[in-house]
């Protein structure tokens, strides 16, 4: 009080008179305010959202009522189907629009049908007009630029104040916002909070017995750091981060549709969980999952990292149309795409241009135009594949390779090398048509039967003296022909059909052909000398290789050569799925889909990005690779908030903007834009796109560190905790109930990487028809390995991971909703995965001292926790061990009937049969399943 | 009652009340002056395009109480339905469209007007065309043409409305079973049972909602999906009840757990889940300690209603099951008592009705035949049972396929099958409803005189699922849910109610 009013000593008359000018300036200051307020109406802010809830539905981009749209400004500015333009810039009075909005006529006032506007809200469009109905672009669509962190400050702004409660600058943001509910902080949470939080938001698990008592007994100032960069630094950091990464991948473990067959793709799995554990920045993670394959000189892993787009379901149902199929994944493409890396529901512009947001019809089709020259063609076999070569088969390879540099031509040689890596570019049978005694069969490969005729269109020969064939045959003997350009058109090939060296397999055969230019329609004729059933397949054909012999045969060696190339040809080995562009002489053209129907073809499009959200890189070719440098440019809006928003909503169970999936002028309002803003500009700019910078950050806050507990005045005034002033509670995803009872319970295979495994799953969920395959449980331990690792079939998932909100990754899922039933409580109780579970948790307690219950349910809390438990709690579970274990000695035949049938004669007695039961009920706490 | 059953059902009652002030999802709840029951009309009063600052859109969708019972937005004919998919396809043309004019061509090259510009999925070339293979005789006051391979439909045949003339765009089972129940070809749309149950909740806490039965060996074609929530909270999604093992998964306690150990153990969980609510204050905690409540009461719930051996012995007969088997028959009355006991929505699908002709068991001459043997009796059955419990009139009774079978014999790859069959065919298929406000022995919809498209009334599987919403109690183009920025509904931008079939 002194202090102050030794500042303010000054003579009473001159503190009226600064009294009486500051108020001055006040006033002025608030007139002014309103003025310029009048004088920019905000359309993104003010405007749009009117728009958007009244007028948009009948004026957009779906319908123009009348010839009007509000979607673009050209075109709300233009004429009408009355003639004139429904909005006159700058005259509010003679717009039709503002018109339409006060007249008394029902049929005439606008909206049509519905309520009319409020004046407020046709005020503003009024002005809005009056000042030139200026268009705006939507937060999410402007670029990102250098925000200052809400800092109060002395001295008019010059000298910042420090908030002490502030651990770094996330909490600024946070504690800005407070001030509008006038909301404090909650508490820092205790140590042990903190761990459990820490380790399932970064690591998906509990930190393993010693991490934790490291961290535990650490009374530094810097312990939480050190703990939280010892998770970053675990090789389980990339399966926590793969799992929720492959839920946008729709990452599977098979094909899709009704046959749902397996597919291996797992590789790609492993190469996200180690993407995660180098800490990859996120500008090189989502360039080579989208365009790895377009890279100079691509490794195996850049390709591998390609599969993210591999992730389309593939339909072998019987009688369906492959081009159908193949559409429908580049579409799928499209729309995982823009869902995925950035939160825009793209998938309204298949049929339409977009109803609220700055996207064009033909937009969509344009960036289709990305994907639609890949080879993949809904075969059965998923190709293109990449073949993975053994030790064994490196060595060949290399020998080969070295061979064909020195006796072959550099093209020859590179594309031998492609061609053996992935079988590609092979023309698929099932293109085949125009036939005569022939067919796709069951519309997957092309068969033929006695004296058969039928088409390949439009192959490129340019020359080329060999063709290599996959093929099966049934009926040896007789001939098949080539024919150009018509059936009885000149030959470039007489085959003579041999007997098969594989009994019916598969089999590759390479046969000369007469070298021709061009491009042209094959004929594939078959003759016989002697009759055959006229029903009976001959052969049936996959793929179709034309090509160039690997060097002179007069270079040394070249029969050496040209049996490594067949055996490496024909070298049975592991594949996976992959993107792998077209030459150019098998590019498709690109059409917009009339309505999104695939069969009604539009306007002729060129790959190329929205206009409305900037350029590829004049330097960039415009394919996926350029698609990738556009998301990735620092100025594109949306990958880096995109991204930033979904870790948060990681960590704090919610997105800054909620709707993950949509971050258009329709998706939920940013709680705290300014703050999304700054993380993500120092996401690209400070942290060069690294994942593992930016979750510490996170992770060190302030914000972060809060108690959950929730006060009355808390709970009262944010209900939902949009604030942050407490830590969310938040359910444990599928995968993280399934890790930490593993981790608790000290069963987990620790074991990474690798197919997919088969823990216990109830008998009757996999019934594919065609199909017979059947799940079998793995008993070598693999049943034990983390969630990330479980078999996912798309037609039928995991049980107990749906049931906690698992998707079933057949689209791309960008939010998992989080819900509370009875069915995840009888899985967590009675699943015989959880109760096995149960079963090694209480043997882990039952050696750790054996003396005394009291000791071992102190022990359980502990591990499931790392807290001590409370009075009660002991007591309720002692109880519960009392009643268990005179029930199990009351009757002993029921100790073997619960225990697994595992449990060794020794173990299997009453006080671990209740051990057991408590561990079961343990790993079913509220505190268990939920990060408090 | 207890001390502790008192301090229990106090807790639930708190918990509701905590849940109900705290979730802002829901904040329109504080504006309604209705209460509850007003919930979910002012959900679905949004109009197209509405603006919602609510992430999910203005929607009653709790989730701590997701399945909570909500009031239709009208009144509704339906309380509950029974949907009985035939997966796979049944043939119209043995079963109900009876035309005498096909016969007269059958064996002839199909006319070239039949082929020019269509898709099929197996036919190729010239096929030949194909009489119904299955004597029809007129049934009832209604004169319902129905075949031979259903005597036992035949006799309750003025209970049954027909469709006859149905059409899809999807040639393949799995697109044209996503179509049917989900409105979409591709997957990620909720399912009509899961559009129901968001709408409605479930009237019965102690069982699911939507309850899926699966018969014929094989799942249906399009897996999980038809029976999905696609992007609608996954607690919408089917529960798959099952015939053997658990009736529904992991409902059985381990062995060697009585029930007395299973409360002991509960109770444990709750004490403590009691005493984290009073220290963390959160009222999911509260709710999630009524979820462990109503899983042990599903516990004893769901085993008593899924348990077929308690009906009486003449219920058997009527229906002809097979106690201790997975069979339609089963299935078939096991939805009766579901629906008995509340659940809204219990859809069957009995997979085998693809009859292509390329084995005998999926053949329109022995498959067709044996697949009709398997439902006519237990089909009967429900609809005499539900009668006489006077539960017909509230209970919606749907019967059909994903599409209808080819007028031609089906010649794969352009040559003769092994078997008689015929491929999939869209233009034209029957459906059939009985039940629940839809007119009685009535017929809509007609196909020109060989069945292969429709003359009049014709239908979409839009129209179909606008209507059956509408018996429970919802305008179809206000069912909505807020989803990337838009409201979805089941029947997208189309469907039209079949008011002609409205009793």
């Amino acid at each position: 009080m002194d202090e102050y009013q030794s500042i303010m000593s000054i003579p009473n008359l001159f503190k009226r008179k600064i009294s009486l000018i500051i108020l001055l300036f006040v006033l002025v200051a608030c007139l002014s305010f309103l003025l310029v307020r009048k004088d920019t109406v905000d359309f993104s802010t003010t405007v749009k959202p009117i728009i958007n809830k009244n007028c948009i539905s009948c004026h957009g981009g779906v319908k123009q009522q009348g010839g009007f749209s509000l979607l673009f400004r050209e075109e709300a500015l233009a004429k009408t189907k009355s003639g004139k333009p429904a909005i006159i810039p700058g005259n509010a009075a003679g717009s039709e629009m503002i018109r339409r909005l006060t007249l008394k006529d029902p049929e005439e006032r606008m909206p049509y049908q519905h309520p009319p506007l409020t004046k407020d809200e046709i005020e503003v469009l009024r002005q809005w007009v009056n000042q030139g109905a200026k268009w705006g672009n939507h937060w999410a669509y402007i670029p990102l630029e250098k925000t200052t962190v809400p800092k109060s400050s002395y001295f008019f702004g010059l000298i910042p104040k420090t908030n002490p409660w502030a651990k770094n600058e996330i909490d600024y943001f946070i504690a800005d916002k407070w001030k509008e509910l006038n909301l404090e902080a909650a508490p820092q949470a205790n140590k042990e909070t903190l761990l459990r939080r820490a380790s399932l938001d970064l690591i998906g698990m509990p930190a393993s017995e010693s991490m934790a008592n490291a961290f535990l007994k650490n009374t530094s100032s810097k312990a939480f750091e050190i703990l939280v960069d010892s998770l970053l630094a675990s090789p389980h950091f990339g399966e926590k981060w793969a799992s929720m990464w492959m839920d946008l991948a729709r990452y599977a473990d098979s094909k899709g549709y009704e046959r749902d067959d397996s597919r291996a793709v797992w590789r790609y799995r492993d190469w996200l969980i180690n993407a995660y554990n180098k800490d990859m920045p996120y500008d090189v993670f989502l360039t080579k999952q989208l365009a790895g394959d377009l890279l100079p000189n691509p490794t195996d892993d850049d390709l591998i990292a390609t599969a993210f787009q591999r992730n389309t379901m593939t339909n072998d149902e019987g009688g369906t149309d492959n081009e159908e199929f193949r559409n429908a994944a580049v579409l799928d493409r499209v729309n995982t795409t823009w869902e995925a890396t950035m939160s825009t529901t793209f998938a309204c512009v298949q049929c339409h241009s977009h109803p609220y947001d700055p996207f064009k019809h033909k937009d969509y089709y344009q960036f289709a135009a990305f994907y639609n020259n890949t080879r993949d063609e809904d075969t059965y076999t998923d190709y293109p594949l990449l073949r993975h070569f053994t030790d064994s088969a490196k060595i060949k390879l290399n020998k080969l390779e070295a061979w064909m540099k020195k006796h072959s031509d550099e093209q020859t040689t590179e594309s031998t090398l492609a061609f053996l890596k992935t079988w590609q570019p092979a023309y698929n049978s099932l293109l085949c048509d125009s036939f005569t005694n022939g067919a796709v069969v069951d519309t997957k490969w092309m068969a033929f039967r006695d004296q058969s005729v039928c088409r390949l269109k439009d192959v490129t020969l340019n020359n080329k003296s060999s063709l290599i064939f996959r093929h099966q045959t049934y009926i040896p003997g007789g001939t098949w022909e080539i024919h150009i350009d018509q059936p009885n058109g000149p030959v470039i090939a007489s085959i003579p059909i041999k007997k098969s060296s594989s009994k019916g397999g598969w089999e590759m055969t390479q046969f000369p052909i007469k070298p021709t230019v061009g491009k042209h329609d094959l004929y594939f004729t078959h003759r016989s000398k002697t009759p055959i059933d006229p029903l009976q397949n001959v052969m049936m054909f996959e793929w179709f290789y034309f090509t160039n012999p690997l060097a002179s045969p007069l270079k040394p060696d070249f029969q050496m050569a040209n049996q490594l190339f067949f055996e490496l040809l024909r070298a049975d080995l592991p594949t996976t799925p992959i993107m792998l562009e077209n030459p150019d002489y098998m590019k498709r053209n690109t059409h917009v889909f009339e309505r999104g129907n695939w069969q009604t073809k539009g306007a002729l499009v060129q790959a190329d990005v929205p206009a409305s959200l900037g350029k590829i890189p004049a330097n960039m070719p415009k394919n996926r690779l350029g698609m990738a440098k556009w998301l990735t440019d620092p100025n594109h809006p949306l990958a880096s908030r995109t991204m930033v928003n979904r870790l948060w909503e990681q960590i704090f169970g919610n997105g800054l903007v909620e709707t993950l999936e949509d971050m258009g002028s329709q998706g939920a309002n940013p709680t705290h834009k300014e703050l999304l803003d700054w993380l993500s500009y120092a996401f690209i700019h400070d942290n060069k796109w690294s994942i593992k910078k930016l979750l510490k950050q996170i992770i060190l806050s302030a914000t972060y560190q809060q108690s959950s507990v929730i006060s009355n005045q808390n709970l009262l005034k944010d209900p939902a905790n949009k604030y942050y002033a407490r830590y969310p509670r938040v359910r444990l995803s599928a995968e993280q109930v399934r890790d930490q009872a593993l981790a608790i319970s000290g069963v987990m295979n620790a074991t990474q990487f690798g197919p997919s495994v088969f823990p216990y799953q109830p008998k009757g969920i996999w019934l594919s028809p065609w199909n017979g395959a059947d799940w079998i449980q793995n008993t070598d331990g693999n049943q034990y390995r983390r969630a990330v690792y479980t078999y996912c079939k798309r037609s039928a998932g995991y049980p107990s991971m749906l049931t906690f909100d698992g998707v079933s990754r057949e689209i791309c899922s960008p939010r998992r909703i989080r819900t509370n039933t009875p069915l995840q409580a009888l899985a967590t109780l009675n699943d015989s995965a959880y109760f096995d579970i149960a079963y090694h948790f209480a043997k882990r307690i039952y050696t750790a001292d054996s003396s005394s219950k009291i000791v071992q349910i102190k022990k359980a809390y502990y591990l499931a926790t790392y807290k001590n438990i409370s009075e009660n709690g002991l007591k309720s579970f002692t109880n519960l061990y009392n009643r268990a274990e005179a029930n199990f000695k009351n009757n002993p035949q029921k100790i073997t009937e619960f225990l697994p049938a595992t449990a060794s004669r020794k173990s299997s007695t009453a006080s671990m049969a209740a051990l057991t039961l408590v561990a079961n009920s343990m790993l079913n706490l509220d505190e268990v399943l939920m990060k408090n | 009652m207890t001390q502790q059953d008192l301090h229990q059902q106090r807790l639930l009652r708190e918990a509701e009340q905590r849940v109900i002030q705290m979730n802002t999802r829901r904040h329109f709840i504080k504006e309604s002056a209705m209460g509850l029951g007003a919930l979910a009309l002012s959900a679905f009063m949004g109009s197209c395009g509405t603006k919602s600052t609510d992430a999910l859109g203005g929607i009653a969708f709790d989730p701590a109480h997701p399945l909570m019972p909500k009031l239709p937005a009208f009144a509704a004919k339906a309380k509950s339905i029974i949907y009985l998919h035939m997966a796979g396809a049944p043939s119209q043309l043995e079963l109900f469209d009876y035309k005498p004019e096909l016969m007269k061509m059958d064996g002839q090259d199909c006319p070239p007007s039949l082929l020019a510009g269509k898709r099929f999925a197996f036919i190729r070339g010239v096929p030949k065309m194909m009489g119904g293979q299955a004597k029809f005789a007129q049934h009832g006051q209604s004169g319902h043409w129905i075949s031979e391979h259903l005597p036992h439909l035949a006799t309750v045949a003025d209970e049954l409305c027909f469709l006859k003339a149905m059409s899809t765009d999807q040639f393949n089972h799995s697109p044209a079973q996503l179509l049917m129940q989900t409105g979409s070809p591709r997957q990620g749309r909720p399912s009509l049972g899961a559009w129901s149950t968001y709408g409605l909740g479930t009237e019965n806490q102690n069982l699911p909602g939507f309850v899926v039965l699966t018969s014929g060996g094989r799942n249906p074609d399009a897996g999980k999906s038809i029976w999905g929530s696609g992007f609608l909270p996954s607690v919408y999604q089917g529960v798959q009840c099952r015939s053997e093992g658990d009736p529904v998964l992991f409902l059985q306690d381990p062995k060697g757990v009585d029930r007395d150990l299973r409360k002991a153990s509960i109770d444990a969980i709750n004490q403590v889940n009691s005493e984290e609510y009073k220290q963390y204050n959160d009222p999911e905690t509260l709710s999630r300690i009524s979820q462990y409540e109503m899983a042990f009461k599903m516990q004893i719930t769901a085993p008593e209603v899924m348990d077929i051996q308690q009906e009486p012995a003449s219920i058997h007969e009527m229906y002809g099951t097979q106690p201790g088997k997975t069979c339609f028959a089963n299935n078939v009355l096991l939805a009766r008592r579901l629906v008995e006991k509340g659940v809204r929505f219990v859809q069957l699908f009995d997979w085998g009705w693809d009859a292509h002709g390329v084995n005998s068991s999926l053949s329109i001459d022995i498959g067709l035949v044996n697949k009709c043997r398997a439902i006519d009796k237990p089909i009967t059955a429900l609809i005499l049972d539900l009668k006489q419990r006077g539960l017909l009139e509230e209970t919606l009774v749907v019967w059909g396929g994903e599409f209808g079978r080819t007028p031609m014999m089906e010649n794969r790859d352009g040559k003769a099958n092994a078997f008689k069959g015929r491929d999939h065919h869209t233009e034209a298929f029957t459906m059939w409803m009985a039940g629940a406000g839809i007119k009685k022995g009535y017929s809509f919809g007609e196909t020109d005189e060989i069945g292969y498209s429709a003359i009049s009334g014709k239908l979409e599987h839009y129209d179909l699922q606008a209507t059956i919403l509408q018996q429970l109690g919802f305008d179809h183009e206000k069912l909505t849910y807020q989803y990337q920025g838009r409201p979805f509904r089941l029947t997208d931008t189309r469907g039209k109610l079949i008011t002609e079939i409205l009793a």
